[in-house]
């Protein structure tokens, strides 16, 4: 707390800055929430109105019970407030009903939204950032992100707003009796409320911002100690590592504990300050009965409603206090957009189409190597090429570039005189095709795995590729045929039938440019020679890159015009 | 099995015994505030009638108004002590739980871990054990103070007016029985809509995972479509089923209201003398006021507890899966004996080991292992080579057999050598935690390191792996070796450390180890190597989990 104003500033315009974009999105759903707002409303009235009209109707029973025995002349109607007792017990629990449901359901809809936008962001990705977001298991992390901003609408932006909306209503209905009074407590109210939403953000805003970054630390730490196990033990260094995981647990609970205090204090000063203004309610009341400037029911009345107010402020100190979060989830999210998108302007010619690189250089930016270091070749349009080099040479780097899913460093990719980054996603996709080394397959059935080479593929054309690819009698055993499902990633596949799938997929396309990162690589040497024929037929008057380890393309090898070698990113002849 | 078999609710009772003190001083505070409560609200209907019936003025008031002013400043006090001590508690049992299952890591061995994602295991240590929070923080204290609190309420109401105590008993053994029918039917519900969220989840992360291939198809746009329809048809189908979860709230939001309704009613015309059976003729503004707000507080912490009764349930899923790991056997490291001899390293007698899940894959073997020898063991994979490796390294004990193993600090190098999430140095530090600087640059040139050190833009300190740098194959192979150097482990295992190397780095490496090994020291290696062969004292062919002597020199 050395820079009191600039903190507080900053915490404003860092919290504004990136929780804007998304209360953007709530903000579009305005009547919802709006009216959601109403229904939690008219369930807290609800219930502060019960309360109030009870005690009214007590103490208005008791002083003409009084007056009764006493044998004066009084009269009471007993029905109205009656019939306004039962009617508000109902509203409250219909409307507590409800509102839980309809919120719920702005809820979901609202999830849709994000989960929407948050992939319209991560599709603009490129390779590099896709990348670098697979090895991290940040992928973990993303839906329990956009769970976080979902809770913005109901614990950070409803509640504030509803308590708000009841202590204005409190202060005016008072007000009908005791002007001055209501002014004041008005004025306490809405500085507790002020205190409870801002105060509590800026006490822990810190705290929780740091929450999650502390658990990912300990994660990782654990990681490394499971993975380097072995060494740790080797090494006797086991106790110097779990020193480090203790200290970093030791520090993350610590800023829990912090955290948890700010609440605890948050939630007891709710009942203080509402029991000490009901207190003084009593005292000034008291005084007003005592010179009839109001009557004994309508003090009790007030006197309750002001008894039932706190539980208005229940879910403001834990909802703010974990702002910081929830501005730490938005920040990660935010952080995930492309940070540059390019003009997608050119298109690629009708005929066959070659392709040009001249001095490419590729840096990934967490290495300290290029991963292409000026890298020159051509390839005529209809050519084949063979291209072998160790995993890490380069080739995967080489084949991101070709389709146009990252942009050299320096030097120039064309194809068909094009650059294929500026080419757009649906048209580029269908001229350029790649089998990539690891095989992408949804959690969907086989046909839509097929379908994602050509939507409008008859089932007649999705058996043809299949029985190339020698899956269709395994595919015919299968009790559910093209609707079994492959499983996440594949799993209920075994690698060379994934491996097949894909080039099945492949086949069921027209692109003008193939490249082929080791094709058979899981296929057992017999199945290779069946599915080569039928690829190789496929292939003829494409231009081709074939990419391999060792050099084994099976029989493909008759039509190939080149053998380049890539290492350590270098590109060199060969034969 | 040595261990007791645990269960998720037995190991959460463990937990919960360890802080037994903190939870229930905090379950007394709870019901303390309670009390508070209860005089603030009686104070305040006291009150009310001197007030109104017998038209006292707030001055002659003021020793009952400094009582209930001090009730409401000790009523904070409890709340906050209440919150922070569960608080506590519930931090001293995570921290205490995360240490069980890190040492179970530990006690399962690097061979067992092999087979798991480690990923899914840290999950299981952080993300899991964080889960058992709203358990003790919350639920544990509120279960005890919904036995005590409403208890103590009912005995005030009692002596005000026993009708409403028997209305309010009455009622209060209807709430759980109405909450259980609903919460049956909830409960399962609950758990498909877990299941539903997490298939969402997966839908959601699979096509982003995917997202290089959808690209590539051209298929980004359907596929973002995709997402926001499954979103939406998960909603209109999880609204169906909530309309009958909601249920179970609303259950106990009418008893609440209506105890509230019928208590007012009673006193209001009990107070007008309509109603002349029972204890209502005797009713005053005092006691009836006062049960009328008895009655919401009375359900009040019932309310409470079934706003935690999540905290339950994520708790006993989470415990469910940690104890599967608990439930795991540990290697029994007691079981290891020093060799008779002094020069012996490691004696095998006899040895075989097997997995239940796939029979035998080791042994019966024997084998003795004499100080400085270098001894190369070859033969296809899955023949048991890593197996006995792992033996001699400790991180396994034999099904039958004897096994000696003098311990003394050894290096340890697979065909990946592990890369912590930090800096260089911090990657050294993991072989000799208290080498200077000067030590590992000696250590980092010595392996052949120092055009790289040269390149890295903050030398010792740069980041390295997955947050930083990435290393090749082949330099983290030889960052491996430079922890050997660093560390001077007298005793070296490797298990065919250059297999995933090209040549040209595989023959520095070999040679680099071959020339450590050289000087007094012992090695064991798995490695199909000719050079590392050919140099070794000793050449042991693996078939099928028996060795053979190849060659024997003296």
């Amino acid at each position: 707390m050395k820079h009191d104003t600039s903190s507080s500033v900053s915490m404003l315009s860092q919290a504004r800055r990136a929780l804007l974009p998304w209360v953007t999105l709530i903000v579009k759903r305005r009547q919802q929430f709006m009216l959601g707002a109403l229904l939690i409303w008219l369930t807290l009235a609800a219930g502060l109105a019960l309360l109030g009209l009870s005690g009214w109707f007590i103490t208005a029973c008791a002083l003409t019970g009084i007056a009764f025995l006493l044998g004066m002349p009084a009269r009471l109607d007993v029905y109205v407030p009656g019939g306004g007792i039962r009617f508000f017990a109902l509203l409250r629990t219909v409307a507590r009903y409800v509102e839980r449901l309809y919120n719920h359901n702005t809820v979901l809809r609202l999830l849709a939204d994000l989960r929407y936008r948050v992939f319209g962001q991560l599709m603009q990705l490129d390779e590099a950032a896709l990348r670098r977001q697979r090895v991290s298991d940040w992928l973990g992390r993303l839906t329990a992100d956009i769970d976080a901003l979902d809770n913005l609408y109901l614990r950070l932006l409803m509640p504030p707003l509803v308590s708000l909306l009841i202590i204005v209503g409190v202060s005016l209905f008072m007000a009908i009796w005791l002007p001055g009074v209501a002014l004041w407590v008005g004025g306490v109210l809405l500085l507790l409320w002020l205190g409870l939403t801002y105060g509590m953000a800026r006490l822990s805003f810190a705290h929780s911002h740091r929450q999650v970054a502390d658990q990912e630390g300990l994660r990782r730490l654990v990681v490394d100690q499971l993975q380097a196990s072995a060494e740790l033990i080797a090494y006797r260094t086991a106790a110097w590592h779990r020193n480090q995981v203790e200290a970093h647990e030791d520090a993350a609970l610590d800023n829990q504990r912090r955290l948890g205090r700010s609440v605890a204090v948050g939630n007891s000063i709710i009942g203080v300050i509402t029991g000490l203004l009901l207190l003084g309610m009593v005292w000034v009341g008291g005084m007003m009965v005592a010179s009839d400037v109001i009557a004994g029911p309508i003090l009790v009345m007030l006197l309750l409603v002001l008894l039932g107010i706190n539980e208005v402020f229940v879910p403001l100190p834990g909802a703010f206090a974990r702002l910081g979060g929830s501005v730490a989830a938005a920040e990660r999210l935010n952080a995930l957009g492309p940070d540059r998108v390019l003009n997608k302007d050119q298109s690629l010619p009708a005929h066959g189409l070659g392709l040009t690189l001249d001095h490419v250089t590729y840096r990934y930016s967490a290495s300290v190597e290029p991963a292409l270091d000026s890298v020159s070749f051509k390839l005529a349009a209809g050519e084949q090429a063979l291209i072998t080099g160790r995993s890490g040479a380069g080739k995967s780097t080489l084949a991101a570039l070709l389709t146009g899913r990252l942009a050299p460093f320096s030097g120039d990719v064309r194809v068909g005189g094009c650059l294929p980054v500026r080419v757009p996603e649906c048209q580029r996709s269908q001229r350029i095709a790649l089998l990539t080394q690891q095989v992408d397959l949804f959690d969907a059935s086989l046909e839509d795995n097929l379908r994602l080479g050509n939507p409008d593929a008859s089932d007649d054309a999705l058996w043809d590729v299949l029985e190339s690819m020698a899956l269709d009698e395994w595919v015919k055993s299968l009790p559910r045929q093209l609707q079994t499902p492959v499983g996440e990633r594949g799993q209920q596949l075994s690698g060379g039938q994934a491996r097949r799938v894909a080039l099945a997929r492949l086949l069921l396309m027209n692109p003008s440019v193939v490249i082929l990162d080791e094709p058979f690589a899981a296929i057992d040497y017999d199945t290779a020679e069946k599915v080569a024929n039928a690829l190789a037929k496929w292939l003829a008057g494409r231009t081709v890159i074939f990419f391999a380890h060792h050099g084994f393309i099976g029989g493909l090898t008759q039509q190939i015009k080149h053998h380049w070698h890539l290492s350590a990113g270098e590109l060199s002849q060969r034969k | 099995m040595i261990e007791q078999s645990l269960t998720a609710r037995s190991w959460l009772k463990t937990l919960a015994t360890l802080e037994r003190r903190r939870l229930h001083l905090a379950a007394f505070l709870g019901v303390l505030a309670g009390v508070q409560t209860v005089i603030i609200v009686v104070g305040l209907a006291w009150l009310v009638e001197q007030l109104t019936v017998h038209q006292q003025s707030p001055s002659q008031l003021v020793g009952v108004l400094v009582l209930l002013a001090l009730c409401v400043l000790g009523r904070g006090i409890c709340q906050w002590a209440q919150e922070t001590i569960s608080l506590e508690a519930s931090l001293c049992i995570r921290q205490h739980a995360r240490r069980q299952m890190l040492d179970k890591y530990w006690s399962l061995g690097p061979v067992w871990l092999a087979y798991q994602q480690s990923g899914a295991l840290a999950t299981q240590a952080v993300e899991n054990i964080e889960a058992l929070d709203g358990f003790f923080a919350r639920f544990y204290t509120q279960l005890r103070i919904v036995a005590m609190l409403p208890l103590l309420i009912l005995l005030v109401v009692v002596k005000l007016d026993y009708l409403v105590a028997v209305f309010l008993l009455l009622s209060a053994p209807i709430i759980p029985l109405f909450m259980a029918l609903v919460g049956m039917g909830a409960e399962r519900i609950n758990r498909d809509q877990f299941a539903a969220v997490a298939r969402l989840s997966a839908h959601f992360l699979d096509r982003v995972r995917g997202m290089s291939t959808l690209q590539l198809f051209g298929r980004t746009a359907s596929a973002h479509k995709d997402v926001w329809w499954a979103t939406d048809d998960y909603r209109r189908l999880s609204m169906r089923t909530l309309r009958l979860a909601f249920l179970s709230s609303a259950v106990l939001e009418f008893f609440a209201s209506v105890a509230i309704a019928v208590v007012a009613m009673y006193v209001g015309f009990g107070l007008l003398g309509y109603i002349e059976y029972g204890p209502a003729p005797s009713l005053t503004l005092f006691s009836g006021l006062a049960v009328l707000l008895l009655a919401p507080e009375f359900f009040q912490p019932l309310r409470t507890l079934s706003q935690h009764y999540h905290d339950r349930a994520t708790a006993l899923g989470a415990a469910e899966s940690l104890v599967t790991v608990l439930n795991e056997s540990s290697i029994q490291r007691s079981l290891l004996n020093e060799p008779d001899a002094a020069d012996d390293i490691a004696v095998l007698k006899n040895v075989s080991v097997e997995y239940a899940s796939r029979g035998r894959v080791l042994g019966p073997i024997d084998l003795t292992v004499k100080k400085g020898s270098v001894i190369a063991i070859s033969g296809p994979s899955g023949s048991g080579k890593s197996t006995l490796l792992a033996l001699l390294a400790g991180f396994l004990t034999p099904s039958q057999g004897s096994l000696q193993l003098a311990q003394p600090r050894y290096a340890w190098l697979d065909q990946q050598p592990s890369l912590l999430h930090g800096s260089l140095a911090d990657n050294l530090r993991l072989a000799n935690p208290d080498a200077d600087r000067s030590a590992m640059l000696v250590a980092l040139r010595q392996a052949g390191l120092k055009a790289l050190l040269d390149k890295l833009p903050h030398g010792l300190d740069t980041l390295i792996g997955e947050r930083g740098i990435g290393l090749s194959g082949g330099q983290a192979q030889r960052l491996a070796l430079a922890r050997i150097y660093l560390s001077d482990a007298s005793l070296i295992l490797l298990d065919e450390p250059t297999a995933s190397l090209d040549t040209e780095t595989e023959e520095v490496v070999i040679q680099a180890l071959l020339v450590w090994a050289a000087q007094g020291r012992t090695m064991v290696m798995a490695t199909h190597h000719p050079a590392a062969i050919k140099a070794a004292q000793r050449h042991l062919e693996m078939r099928n989990g028996h060795l053979e002597e190849m060659s024997y020199e003296t």
